[in-house]
């Protein structure tokens, strides 16, 4: 579904923070994403939920090649990924409904799909009587879930999620893994960046190990559902 | 949230005084017109008065050989084609049109004063003004005809300069307020840098994202202009009020009539639109730069 092929990344002028990454996300994986701070996580997210164009290599996604894509079509495909940011980068003016119902509006949803949508959704994740309630007054775990909410909306193909645990205690760490895996069962791909070893232990899941911008890979085990 | 428009952008205070900047830059640019409109119709009025009048002046001493040339000079006059009326000026008025000049006096200083006669005509192109004049000399030789055309000529030529200035006067604030738009916008981008970026990843449009903007950036040029064409018209009207009650006949005259005035209402729609317009332009450069 997406196959990165030598992608190397510099920011201007500066030394390559991506070299030679090559992998391939199959449609309905789940892989972690560690390294040390600085290894080159973020660039490698913000690759992958189209924040930027690589400086050389190539990446395919979803059959089509990025680095030849005309600007136009990129909204279409930025849909097609639900992105959980480590700082949530939720609207602060706006509800949590308002907030989880923006993907929706952005693709032109009528108003009447969108409540029931969102309804749904914010009930799936706890917060059925937090809807109207703006981000300032919400703790931790449930700006991250409305976050979380607000990234798999409009069921993407693929979730990219930064750090999703970072924020929350252990206890509402797992109850948000057993939401990426509710979610990949359904057929999402997943990708989460963490530095928590305890978790992808008990996921034992592949993970995609940067270290100085290169990549490693390591298989994962048989797969624990954090609700067992 | 829920109009044509998807509005991610909340109520910001530092926009707060956008209007006011564009209604202050309405206020100029609507004097400035309205200034232009009066001088116009001023002249209008005035021209049209005076190219359709000549005055013959008969400036002879001797009373006896003036009233022989004043007879002649009217019996031309009276017979030549296209000239509607030629009356000799009472006394009285001569001495009015001379007390600017002189102050009051009585009839009977002394002083020469000549003999001044009116003459109207059926359109300003009715008589060869040239020929007029030669035949009026062999007929009356202390006759001078005035067609006003010389004082005329520099008077307007100072109109158009003073028409050129407030047409650039407007020139100039619609670009500073473009100008100032355009930084108001960059000052929004900047402070908004982050929801634009959320949007963006969401798979929002350019378009969708400046509509946001435009929206926003009409309502102020709307409001801005309201109050800015609101103000000029309290101003106008201050002004007019103040005129009448002092009997400026000349400068009430002057004033834009109100059909004329109407148009003057587009402005704040003008201003609306053209904030909007730059607000587009602004926001989707920007957006260009993203990936």
């Amino acid at each position: 579904m997406i196959t990165f092929e030598n992608v190397g990344m510099r920011y201007g002028m500066g030394a390559e923070v991506l070299k030679d990454i090559s992998f391939t996300l199959e449609k309905g994986s789940f892989h972690f994403l560690m390294g040390p701070s600085g290894a080159g996580k973020t660039t490698l997210l913000k690759l992958l939920y189209l924040a930027h164009r690589p400086s050389r290599g190539l990446i395919n996604f979803f059959g089509r090649d990025l680095m030849t894509l005309e600007r136009e079509v990129l909204p279409r495909l930025r849909r097609r990924v639900g992105v959980v940011f480590q700082d949530f980068r939720l609207f602060d003016h706006m509800t949590a409904f308002e907030n989880v119902a923006l993907p929706l509006r952005i693709q032109g949803a009528k108003k009447a799909q969108v409540a029931d949508h969102v309804e749904e959704l914010l009930s799936w994740v706890g917060l059925e009587d937090r809807m109207h309630a703006r981000p300032a007054t919400l703790s931790g775990g449930e700006k991250q879930r409305v976050a979380i909410a607000r990234a798999i909306i409009n069921k993407p193909d693929l979730l990219v999620a930064d750090e999703p645990t970072g924020n929350v205690d252990p206890e509402m760490s797992r109850r948000l893994m057993h939401l990426f895996v509710a979610l990949n069962k359904e057929g999402t791909t997943i990708v989460v960046a963490t530095h928590d070893d305890t978790l992808v232990r008990e996921m034992a899941a592949p993970t995609l190990k940067l270290d100085k911008g290169e990549l490693s890979f390591i298989p994962g085990g048989r797969p624990v559902d954090p609700g067992e | 949230m829920w109009g044509r428009t998807l509005q991610f952008l909340p109520k910001d205070m530092r926009e707060g005084l956008l209007p006011w900047v564009i209604g202050v830059m309405l206020f100029l640019c609507t004097l400035a017109l309205a200034c232009g409109l009066a001088l116009g119709r001023g002249l209008e009025r005035w021209s049209a008065g005076l190219t359709t009048n000549l005055t013959v002046q008969i400036a002879v001493l001797d009373d006896r050989e003036r009233a022989k040339q004043t007879d002649a000079a009217l019996t031309l006059l009276r017979a030549t084609p296209g000239i509607v009326e030629a009356n000799v000026l009472a006394d009285a008025d001569v001495v009015a049109l001379l007390r600017p000049w002189l102050g009051e006096m009585p009839f009977d200083t002394g002083l020469p004063i000549p003999t001044l006669i009116d003459v109207k005509l059926s359109r300003p192109d009715a008589v060869s003004t040239l020929g007029l004049r030669e035949r009026l000399i062999a007929a009356a030789p202390g006759a001078q005809l005035d067609d006003h055309q010389e004082w005329m000529s520099q008077v307007l030529d100072l109109a158009a300069v003073v028409r050129l200035l407030l047409a650039g006067i407007v020139v100039m604030v619609v670009m500073s307020t473009v100008a100032i738009v355009i930084f108001g916008c960059r000052a929004g981008l900047a402070t908004h840098r982050e929801s634009i970026e959320i949007m963006h990843l969401m798979g929002a449009e350019d378009a969708t994202i400046s509509r946001a903007f435009d929206e926003r950036y009409m309502s102020h040029g709307l409001k801005g202009g309201l109050v800015g064409v609101l103000l000029a018209a309290l101003t106008l009207y201050f002004v007019a009020h103040m005129a009448e009650r002092m009997g400026q006949g000349l400068l009430t005259a002057s004033l834009p009539t109100a059909d004329s005035l109407i148009w003057l209402g587009l402005l704040p729609i003008v201003s609306a639109l053209l904030t909007m317009l730059t607000a587009r332009i602004t926001v989707r450069r920007a957006l260009l730069k993203l990936m």
